[in-house]
């Protein structure tokens, strides 16, 4: 059973996981996460929907009252399956007495990474995330976003086929954020396959490849971007010229005037071709047809929405 | 490779820690207190020759010389400097090693590691142990020197109370852990190790009150019962006494001379010759017992803070 899974294409396999705090706080109920090997998968949720405790979950961090599944093919908290993710949590502290590169031979170390190699990565990666001259100054004096950019490093020190990176861009300055960005792409572009968890939704449109909606401890909603967005797709038809005469007709068509838009929900070319058709007929000018597609957020709104 | 890092780390808390520096100096002050005293002919010169003192013949010093002031020497060290302060020191230098690692941001990156939760946990049991370690290779170090250099007296049985010391504090530390993992907090681990030692002295030294009155012995069950039970927690104060008999400094416990009773009164007499014969005793103590059955609680314990780590959420 667990050689076939190890076959499969998916990194993450989750199937019904449950946890409640304290016998009263529901804060997973049964969901469902599959992550396919070398994409990078984002996970999105409001406040208090479960999203950190799934995270931490697959960390072994908190234990769940019950789960079905397999990471990178082996069951949850497989060591040698372990020893080839990285983690960046969510408001992460590092032991403010180590200086950067103790703390990346500490943690090393931990994940099993030889020496050599994790005193190779650790000044290749602290050159790629320019902390080189911090390496031997103490965690303890260093900022935010220096914090961050160290523990990106400590996640990626062990070259982990799976990285699970919970706000990874928290504290970064936009140059900051574009580099994660790219290494994100690069990592993808070298088959690693990427789990991310974050409230920036602009930033995981544009590097995710598929992502979970996670509401109230449920997946409201799985998929790629185009999945998720196709169905809110709406066209707008801007014209010139009083739209008083063809309202009617307009409306019977299932779409609806702004001023001189003529706005359609749904994807439904044919549909936009009967307007446009109804509109010449009655000599209205077109000035455009734009489709629009609804942003992540906006989905994510929707989908929020629906859920409550 | 993975206890090696925590036993380095536990390190570079404890050097960053204010308390290590603390008793390291205590060490200085007490190799400097003893470096200052010599012996020349019958006299013992104090404050580098300041001061000069014909030794008494009644002072037990005049009994056995110089390997007398040694023993007392030894078991001071040991009953203070090595126990009741020392042992304070450590409890809250080290109270914190655990709580710190449970931190929340902390445990999440170190739990993500190909590290199962009880070899962590023992790991991190183990390495805290390095802390007391280095500061009883300190202070015995440091002080053995001093006897044997300045004082022309090599005890090397002395050298045992590295281990003991480390013992001790075990003892005391498992309850540390036990309270660290139940409440995350290093001033309640601070608070209830130092009580659970006060409390560990206190039962084992309770069949002594029996003992010495012997209107309480009347109460023989209860007597018993006092005697079963002081055997239960670890035996913090049996430690002193092994360390004591071990480095040849029996001697130097509390017994009182004959020639020293020879003025009080019957009753007096037969209160110090029972307190004379407890001290006796101690020295007769097992040390295959009183460890075993220490190390009996101590593992009792570390097992029930482990099981409890391993199924905590963070």
């Amino acid at each position: 059973m667990v050689r076939v899974t190890e076959l499969t294409n998916l990194a993450v396999d989750l199937v019904d996981v449950h946890k409640t705090y304290r016998k009263t706080v529901q804060a997973l109920r049964g969901v469902n996460v599959q992550v396919r090997r070398g994409e990078i998968f984002g996970l999105l949720g409001p406040n208090g929907a479960g999203k950190s405790t799934l995270v931490k979950i697959m960390m072994t961090v908190v234990r769940p009252d019950k789960l079905v599944g397999t990471i990178l093919g082996r069951p949850l908290g497989n060591r040698k399956k372990l020893a080839l993710i990285g983690y960046l949590p969510e408001n992460h502290r590092f032991p403010p007495y180590l200086t950067g590169e103790e703390l990346l031979d500490y943690y090393g170390a931990l994940a099993k990474v030889p020496k050599a190699m994790r005193r190779r990565r650790a000044a290749e990666l602290l050159e790629w995330v320019a902390m080189s001259k911090w390496a031997k100054t103490c965690v303890g004096e260093y900022s935010k976003g220096m914090m961050q950019r160290l523990g990106l490093v400590q996640a990626l020190l062990n070259d982990p086929q799976l990285l699970v990176l919970d706000e990874p861009t928290d504290g970064l300055d936009p140059a900051g954020r574009r580099a994660v960005r790219e290494l994100l792409l690069r990592l993808r572009s070298e088959g690693k396959t990427i789990f991310l968890n974050s409230h920036l939704l602009s930033e995981l449109e544009m590097v995710c490849d598929r992502v979970s909606i996670l509401v109230n401890g449920l997946v409201a909603r799985q998929g790629t971007l185009r999945e998720l967005t196709e169905h809110t797709v709406e066209y707008r038809i801007t014209t010139t010229g009083d739209l008083a005469a063809v309202k009617e007709a307009v409306e019977r068509c299932g779409a609806r005037i702004d001023n001189t838009v003529i706005i359609l929900n749904g994807h439904n070319v044919a549909k936009v071709n009967e307007l446009i058709d109804l509109l010449r007929g009655k000599g209205v000018l077109i000035e455009s047809v734009v489709p629009h597609r609804f942003s992540l957020e906006e989905v994510f709104m929707e989908t929020l929405g629906t859920a409550r | 490779m993975q206890f090696c890092a925590l036993i380095v780390d536990s390190l570079r808390h404890a050097l960053d820690r204010k308390l290590f520096w603390i008793l390291v100096a205590i060490t200085v002050l007490v190799t400097l207190m003893m470096l200052s005293i010599g012996f020349e002919g019958g006299k013992v010169s104090l404050f580098f020759g300041l001061v000069e003192a014909e030794v008494d013949s009644y002072d037990p010093l005049a009994a056995s010389g110089k390997a007398r002031l040694v023993g007392v020497v030894i078991y001071g060290l040991m009953d203070f400097f090595l126990g009741w302060v020392g042992i304070t020191l450590v409890i809250i230098a080290t109270a914190g090693l655990f709580p710190a690692m449970m931190e929340s941001g902390v445990i999440d990156v170190v739990l993500s590691k190909p590290i199962s939760r009880p070899v962590l946990f023992l790991y991190k049991y183990l390495a805290s142990m390095v802390f007391v370690l280095i500061q009883a290779v300190l202070f015995v170090g440091f002080t053995f020197l001093v006897m044997g250099l300045r004082w022309g007296v090599w005890v090397p049985g002395y050298l045992l109370c590295i281990p003991l010391l480390v013992l001790l504090f075990s003892y005391v530390y498992c309850v540390s852990v036990l309270v660290a993992v139940l409440t995350r907090s290093t001033l309640a681990v601070i608070l209830i190790s130092l009580g659970a030692w006060v409390v560990f002295s206190g039962v084992r030294q309770a069949p002594a009150i029996f003992d010495t009155f012997p209107e309480l012995q009347k109460h023989h069950v209860t007597h018993q019962v006092v005697r079963a039970v002081s055997w239960i927690p670890p035996k913090t104060a049996d430690v002193t006494y092994l360390a004591a008999k071990w480095s040849n400094a029996g001697t130097s416990l509390d017994i009182i001379p004959a020639s020293a009773m020879e003025d009080v009164s019957a009753a007096e007499r037969g209160q110090l010759e029972r307190s004379n014969q407890w001290e006796k005793e101690q020295l007769e103590i097992s040390a295959f017992s009183s460890i075993g059955s220490s190390l009996l609680f101590e593992v009792f314990v570390v097992l029930l803070a482990m099981w409890k780590f391993t199924r905590m959420d963070f």
